[in-house]
């Protein structure tokens, strides 16, 4: 990854976390707001390879961190991971359905959220897994899923591998 | 057959990421490391501050305009009311000098309504909340008074007639406090006749868990549960912190199930106070 393409995701993500901290935290459906910085890596995953989804997911999650009162670099190792997973397992499918991406979005959210709580428990934030967290999934991974489209076409900007050859088959446009 | 190379630096790229932030889980985990975690996140803060500033400056007014859409009807009646209410304003301006100095008194005396004159004398930073609860998994308000106005981390928080929380991370203008229902929230308090509990946050919108109340100890829904001051308390003495909501005998246990209200009405936190308070052995405040 070059320079001016680490300087693209840096800004990306900081227009992300902005918008995060502003518009972001505003809209609160059933006590839970939107987690758009969760949405970065994995359109990045989606959009790039495996490997970028984790670089955008470590820079997400360390960005997030920085404004969040929860540990420390714990949402950098979950984002890192899910950018990365959904890199890989969606880098040689391709996608004939419409709906192939807003689905993967869905999954991908619902377990980084549970993952998130899990490893929150494990670092002795027992109340994470106290929490309504069947709200919490549901409410961010139905989120991302309707703005994961839009969402990889301002990462694919960022991405240097990001090309065309990943277009869903059936006519549609990401 | 040998590993293609891409994969093989994508693989290494992630087990160093995956690495440093472990590495930056256990720093922010241990004691000094901590520290250095803290001051990231408050540099980070500081920098990032003014664009959120600026930015929640262009969609207030928007959001506003939508949420009036929604509400008209409440709001015309509130409309109303707040007409009535700055006629009233108006009349005790004209016979007040120093408007601003009566002002920020006023928005002290709001916070510290219903808390006890022992309370109420310590020194205190007011301040107004301007975010609350930025995280899905942690209960907090951010207020608009930082470091340069001497707030500092572990500060107790109070308003709405009891403890609200304590400050958990500060920058220059904005500190962000942990309310007393998070579920990293423990506070210890005295009740009755000098009988000792612990309250322990549940998390938003669910009531505190009072610990350490043996089966036969005598306590009832009136009974106000205050913090105890002892020595090394993170928070002085008798700021009023919750009463209890249920309290269940249950056969066999070492201790009563008791729910508890916080007093503080933490849904309504406009105004807010900073006690300036640091853990001492004897109960007393900072020297000012």
């Amino acid at each position: 990854m070059t320079a001016p393409g680490v300087l693209k995701i840096c800004l990306v993500v900081f227009v992300a976390l902005l918008v995060q901290s502003t518009v972001g935290v505003g809209i609160s459906i059933l006590g839970v707001h939107l987690d758009l910085m969760l949405l970065l890596p994995i359109a990045a995953g989606i959009g790039g390879d495996a490997e970028e989804g984790a670089v955008m997911g470590f820079v997400a999650g360390i960005a997030a961190d920085l404004l969040l009162p929860t540990p420390f670099g714990l949402s950098a190792l979950v984002y890192c991971l899910v950018g990365f997973v959904v890199g890989y397992s969606t880098g040689s499918i391709v996608r004939e359905v419409w709906w192939f991406t807003p689905v993967v979005a869905l999954a991908a959210s619902a377990v980084a959220v549970m993952l998130y709580a899990v490893l929150g428990a494990v670092l002795g934030q027992d109340q994470f897994l106290q929490l309504n967290l069947a709200a919490i999934v549901g409410v961010v991974s139905i989120a991302n899923a309707i703005l994961i489209l839009p969402a990889i076409r301002v990462v694919r900007w960022a991405l240097p591998s990001a090309d065309d050859t990943r277009t869903p088959a059936a006519g549609g446009r990401w | 057959m040998p590993r293609p190379r891409r994969s093989r630096r994508t693989l290494t790229t992630l087990v160093v990421l995956l690495l440093i932030s472990v590495t930056i889980i256990t720093l922010d985990a241990s004691g000094k490391g901590h520290t250095l975690t803290s001051g990231i996140k408050s540099v980070g803060t500081d920098v990032f501050s003014p664009f959120r500033a600026g930015v929640d400056d262009i969609i207030d007014p928007v959001g506003d305009f939508f949420a009036g859409a929604v509400h008209y009807g409440s709001l015309e009646q509130e409309n109303h009311k707040l007409q009535a209410e700055i006629g009233n304003l108006r009349m005790q301006a004209a016979m007040t000098p120093a408007q601003q100095k009566e002002l920020a008194k006023l928005q002290k005396l709001l916070a510290l309504d219903g808390l006890p004159a022992t309370v109420t004398r310590l020194p205190m930073v007011p301040a107004q909340t301007i975010r609350q609860n930025t995280s899905n998994f942690a209960s907090t308000i951010t207020i608009n008074k930082g470091r340069g106005q001497g707030v500092v981390v572990g500060d107790p928080v109070v308003g709405g007639g009891g403890l609200v929380g304590r400050v958990v991370v500060t920058s220059h203008s904005s500190a962000t406090v942990q309310l007393v229902t998070d579920g990293q929230f423990k506070v210890g308090v005295v009740y009755g006749n000098n009988q000792f509990a612990t309250l322990v946050g549940q998390g938003a919108g669910k009531p505190l868990a009072v610990d350490y109340v043996a089966p036969t100890t005598k306590i009832s829904k009136t009974t106000q549960l205050v913090t105890n001051g002892l020595a090394a308390a993170q928070y002085p003495q008798n700021i009023p912190v919750a009463v209890p909501t249920s309290i269940r005998t249950v056969t066999g246990a070492t201790q009563k199930d008791i729910q508890a209200r916080p007093l503080a009405d933490l849904g309504t936190l406009t105004y807010v106070n900073v006690i300036q308070w640091s853990p001492s052995p004897t109960p007393q405040t900072k020297a000012t």
